[in-house]
């Protein structure tokens, strides 16, 4: 029995039981969970608004950056705008979505 | 990480891509080979993180942390199965557990394949058990504590799990 026991640990030791190709998540995968953890993050509270963002030295999307020097109220840019952007439906949906917006975080996930 | 609990959206998405292959990689191995159930866990796994991250103290690294949380869904996923089955108990022994020759002549690659085949072939409480016990670690009076089974009861299972592991690696 404490044979089977010292063998059976050895072989799990010896090898794991993946191919090393599931070793990535899917850009899907990521961009459903950014999506998830932004819609928890704004139902928890205002998130950080954009210019804070920027000047933490993060770069901005295009309509990010639209949004923060717009005359909006400020608290429109603290707002979940990745949940209305159609970048967020492609990159959930699509390996290689087209997203060729510098800065976008789907885009990000479909470079790995 | 205080950042990503502000709500900044480039910290979580660097946060999301930076720790979502070695936890996906993890879940993988020990859900295998229920690739959707390791989909699911990861996103899990990432809102559990985010709920507790106030209290990451930072003295372990994060990526440890989340590997620890992963650990707490996987095992979660383990009792459900375990607890809800029946152990298999009426089923007729296969015969002694003998020791897996490690066949010299493969090489790892073919071993590997060999182990992904037959624990896929295995029933699901065989292959839940063997994963729990040997590629978690965990003891069998850990295994009986956490499934509200008796301890013996756990052996018996791993006894079988381990004989039907070995009647299918000689026969693949």
């Amino acid at each position: 029995m404490q044979r089977n026991d010292a063998a059976f640990a050895r072989l799990a030791k010896a090898i794991e039981p993946i191919e090393p190709e599931d070793c990535a998540s899917s850009s899907r995968l990521k961009s459903r969970i950014y999506s998830a953890l932004m819609r928890q993050a704004a139902s928890a509270g205002p998130l950080r608004s954009l210019a804070e963002t920027k000047a933490e030295g993060h770069g901005l999307c295009l309509w990010e950056e639209l949004v923060r020097i717009s005359p909006l109220p400020a608290g429109y840019k603290r707002l979940n705008l990745c949940h209305l952007c159609h970048a967020r439906v492609l990159g959930e949906a699509m390996e290689n979505a087209p997203l060729p917006w510098k800065d976008c975080p789907y885009a990000k996930f479909q470079k790995g | 990480m205080a950042a990503v609990l502000d709500g900044d959206r480039k910290a979580t998405a660097d946060f999301v891509a930076l720790y979502s292959d070695p936890i996906y990689r993890y879940l993988r191995s020990r859900l295998f080979p229920r690739a959707e159930l390791a989909e699911d866990l990861l996103q899990d796994v990432f809102l559990a993180a985010w709920s507790a991250l106030s209290h990451f103290r930072g003295d372990a690294p994060l990526k440890l942390w989340l590997l620890g949380i992963a650990r707490h869904k996987v095992e979660e996923h383990y009792r459900g199965r375990l607890r809800d089955s029946e152990l298999y108990d009426n089923e007729e022994e296969p015969g002694p557990a003998l020791e897996p020759d490690l066949d010299e002549r493969l090489d790892q690659e073919r071993l590997e394949q060999k182990m992904r085949a037959v624990l896929a072939a295995l029933p699901e409480a065989y292959r839940t058990v063997l994963l729990w016990r040997y590629w978690e670690a965990r003891s069998t009076r850990e295994i009986a504590e956490m499934t509200n089974k008796t301890e013996k009861a756990i052996e018996r299972l791993l006894a079988r799990a381990r004989a039907h592991f070995k009647l299918r690696w000689n026969h693949e």
